[in-house]
């Protein structure tokens, strides 16, 4: 699949039209193989852009750098779905962003080239085809998903013991040096004093050790129960391949269940853990 | 003597806390061990860490003098979590001290010259040691004007001393305060028009400034106006510091390190410095 | 005619030095290769480009406590953490070899930091000679080189059978099992040949082009994570931070970045890089102009791990070409 004509099509009217100041899509990166964001503010800038299936990152947290200005945004569904995330959440206008939503069969694995069709492992499992939420769409409608069960991931681990669990998650949590970069690239994460960053009190503080680990990784999930829109970029992102995306699965699998609720499949639908309605019960097991 | 690990602080305890405004105090700190508090040398301009243990570390310039030997001085002023938990000691409590740490006043290249003092608020911390030192050797230096100023008269620092400073000879002491109070009778004025309307002269003079960043910023323009070249100019930057040695990479300005290289910078030098802040 | 070590006798040696100190070497962490201690031989890895973090937390550890403090009765005392085990890194690269000697500059400069300064002194280097490379390593073109002797104590050099051993420390000379080698007759294979990275001349044009616009244009994709600066053997800004349990304190140190956030940030809220472009700028600027500044050499030396771990493609080889550029396109 490669939609960069259309991309670049799209993303020149809206420049030269001045209905944007900035386009933000991909461009191939310097290995020849793989794409990064690209920020195109002038049209000759326009012919780097590419879209394939190479294009994996998730480029909506940088709308949050680009509150007031008009921005055109290149996004897949997952990507849409944070759209719908941040404007519920009233972070970003809803008539500063200009959505080029294309419809997307998968990213392919890192490293390989765009005519693999070896799909990552999450795309695999995806049951949103088509972004939830654009101003213009690329690519034909109708592609459906074929995944019957949406977690197969999160059961596989459910079905192990808590002993085996627990000691999974301490050798994954053992390896994390707290580069941050899952919040970095999270779009859910935004808050402008991060809890890791707190003194008075100290959460967590800046020792390195699994101790520690454990609650900023458990910590920070709970933090996006139910706000967790499943991109997978902060899996992708660590750089010592902590399964990150299994936990906020699971949590998102439990809101699911408990709340009929995904977050960002529309922009209005009152958040789970940011509403207070008093006719919800609070038992704690029902 | 320093111990063989400048990370580790010397055992000092707090002899004395002193309100110098409503946001300030003069905390009057003493090493415990003998050896090293005898040789604890420092110049004005330096600085040291001071740590609330469990709580953290900041660094503070150093406000007294090593010629009288009477212990270490820090005016600390409560911003954060490491000032508001030092505010919060009695006398009698263990910190902990590092350094002297950075560069000094060149005091000796100012003797024979006419110094002017330019400080707001907090700033003055430093510049204190540079007038105490001028007043004990009085003979080897010029005419002295000092210019003090804060927010409002309870902001003024070092209040115990102005009587001191304004009847040492050659010397002219001015306060002056943004917004006065009922009692207040003296200057309100903006500290770059009292450098103004004092028309302090160039000639074989040195002007050495410390305050707010806006506060330097327009007493430059007034200093420049009056004649003064950049390298009479003299003031003190400040950075986030983890180990006032140049080694947790924080505190450059451009390849300067505020720590050792700094904090005392002359206008000359920060002009030429690749990172302007 | 070389000094030469068996690939039995390499594993019989390691074995032994397991017995007799710290012995850090790469090994298989689930999918990723990394630098850890060995309890058997059959752990160590062998065959491998190079690790994903690089072996700088075993001299300056991601985590490390400079002192306690103990208040009991009233009294107040200080105790220094110490390290006493000695260790031997074997299958260090030459690149990352050379890191550290790159950071013996700032560390070591008096005064010295002295746990860094102890790290130092028991710790032996037995580097790996690369006889492949990635695709993203460029030692050559920053005063290294993929066979590179200058900054370990052993270097071994992977030949038919075994491995030509070149001692060139007396720290290296007492680690040596002398029954263990042998003389052979075999020469060092050919130095792979890496791509070349216009670093000539690079400190003088990161000068000029520091207040282009370049920047801000670069971080517009940079996500302020700290991954660049934790994964590089030459970066070391750390935090210092104490903490209190009952009545015994801890000061601990720990990695940090330029690049996070509120890195320069003061109390009272001041921030004198709050800009992505100025934190971007002050990371390269670090290692292309003020290091060489200095201490006379580059602070990057072209492990490539940066530009292999940055989840938005900032690669300094390409900032490296860019900036040479920019130089030319003002001189026009």
């Amino acid at each position: 699949m490669d939609f960069s004509e259309e991309i670049r099509s799209k993303a020149k009217e809206l420049l030269e039209s001045g209905t944007v100041d900035c386009v933000i899509g991909y461009e191939r990166a310097t290995d020849g193989v793989g794409a990064r964001p690209l920020f195109v503010y002038q049209p000759n800038d326009i012919d780097r852009l590419i879209f394939d299936q190479t294009c994996t990152h998730n480029l909506t947290k940088y709308l949050l750098n680009r509150k007031d200005k008009a921005t055109a945004i290149v996004v897949k569904p997952c990507d849409s779905r944070a759209i719908n995330l941040l404007i519920n959440e009233s972070q970003i206008q809803r008539d500063k962003v200009s959505i080029i939503g294309v419809v997307c069969p998968g990213v392919v694995k890192a490293g390989l080239d765009n005519t693999s069709g070896e799909l990552q492992d999450t795309c695999r499992m995806c049951q949103q085809h088509t972004p939830v939420l654009y101003d213009f769409l690329v690519g034909e409608l109708g592609l459906e998903p074929d995944v019957p069960d949406t977690y197969p991931d999160v059961t596989g681990m459910e079905d192990k013991s808590a002993g085996e669990r627990r000691a999974f998650w301490e050798e994954q949590f053992s390896r994390c040096i707290r580069c941050y970069a899952c919040r970095q690239v999270c779009p859910g994460c935004y808050c402008l004093e991060c809890f890791v960053e707190r003194l008075d009190p100290t959460w967590v503080g800046i020792r390195i050790a699994p101790g520690e680990n454990e609650v900023w990784n458990t910590m920070r999930a709970f933090h996006l129960a139910g706000r967790c829109i499943d991109c997978n970029e902060c899996e992708r992102v660590c750089p010592v391949n902590i399964p990150l995306s299994l936990l906020n699965r699971k949590l998102g699998k439990e809101v699911e269940e408990l709340f009929k609720f995904q977050a960002g499949i529309d922009a209005e639908t009152p958040m789970p853990f940011s509403t207070f309605d008093k006719e919800e019960k609070l038992g704690i097991s029902e | 003597m320093k111990p063989e690990n400048p990370l580790l602080p010397y055992l000092s305890t707090l002899q004395e806390l002193i309100d110098l405004t409503p946001d300030v105090k003069l905390f009057r700190l003493e090493l415990n061990d003998p050896d090293i508090r005898e040789s604890f040398d420092y110049k004005p301009g330096q600085f040291v860490f001071v740590s609330a243990f469990g709580v953290g570390e900041s660094p503070f310039g150093i406000t007294s003098v090593a010629h009288r030997k009477a212990g270490v001085d820090v005016a600390i002023r409560r911003v954060g979590t490491v000032t508001n938990a030092l505010h919060q000691l009695e006398p009698g409590a263990t910190v902990g001290v590092r350094g002297p740490f950075g560069n000094y006043f060149p005091l000796d290249e100012y003797k024979g010259k006419n110094i002017f003092i330019i400080g707001g608020g907090i700033g003055f911390a430093p510049l204190r040691p540079i007038i105490t030192t001028i007043l004990d050797y009085r003979e080897d230096y010029g005419d002295l004007v000092i210019i003090n100023g804060a927010r409002s008269p309870q902001d003024l620092v070092f209040a115990p001393e102005f009587d001191t400073w304004a009847a040492s000879p050659k010397t002219k002491l001015e306060l002056t305060v943004d917004a006065g109070d009922e009692k207040w009778t003296g200057r309100v004025a903006l500290i770059p028009s009292v450098v103004s309307e004092l028309k302090l002269s160039p000639q074989n003079a040195i002007a050495v400034t410390c305050g707010p960043p806006i506060m330097i910023h327009f007493t430059l323009i007034e200093l420049r106006k009056l004649g003064f070249a950049d390298n009479q100019i003299i003031t003190t930057l400040e950075g986030k510091m983890k180990c006032g040695l140049g080694k947790c990479a924080r505190c450059n300005v451009g390849d300067k390190y505020v720590c050792k290289d700094g904090p005392v910078f002359s206008m000359e030098q920060i002009s030429q410095l690749i990172e302007q802040f | 005619m070389s000094e030469f070590i068996s690939k039995q006798n390499l594993l019989t040696w390691l074995g032994q030095l397991i017995g007799e100190r710290n012995l850090v070497a790469p090994t298989r962490v689930d999918d990723l290769l990394l630098f850890r201690k060995i309890d058997r031989v059959e752990d160590i890895v062998f065959d491998f480009d190079n690790t994903t973090l690089s072996p700088k937390e075993w001299f300056f550890p991601s985590s490390e406590t400079l002192f306690y403090v103990d208040r009991k009765d009233g009294q107040t005392e200080l105790m220094p953490a110490a390290i006493e085990k000695e260790t031997a890194i074997f299958g260090i690269r030459p690149c990352d070899a050379q890191g550290m000697t790159m950071n013996d500059y700032p560390f070591l400069e008096e005064p010295a930091d002295d746990l860094y300064r102890q790290h130092r002194d028991i710790t032996a280097l037995i580097g790996l000679a690369c006889i492949t490379a990635c695709p993203e390593c460029f030692c050559t073109s920053m005063g290294g080189g993929p066979h590179d002797t200058a900054n370990v104590d052993i270097l071994l050099t992977e030949v038919t059978d075994g491995y030509i051993v070149q001692v060139l420390t007396d720290k290296g000379k007492a680690l040596l099992p002398d029954n263990l080698l042998a003389t052979a007759d075999v020469s060092s294979p050919l130095a792979p040949v890496l791509s070349e990275i216009p670093s000539e001349g690079i400190a003088e044009k990161m000068r000029q082009a520091f207040d282009e616009p370049f920047w801000d244009r670069l971080a517009d994709r940079c996500i302020h994570c700290n991954i660049c600066s934790y994964v590089c053997p030459t970066c070391y800004c750390f935090d210092v931070r104490d903490y209190t349990d009952k009545e015994r304190i801890e000061r601990v140190r720990s990695w940090e970045s330029c690049q996070s956030p509120g890195f320069t940030r003061i109390a009272g809220g001041h921030d004198p890089r709050s800009t992505k472009g100025s934190r971007l700028r002050q990371r390269f600027s670090h290692k292309l102009l003020y290091f060489p500044n200095q201490f006379g050499a580059l602070g990057c030396i072209g492990c490539g791990r940066c530009v292999r771990a940055c989840p938005v493609n900032i690669d300094i080889r390409e900032i490296i070409q860019d900036v040479q550029q920019l130089g030319v396109k003002s001189e026009a």
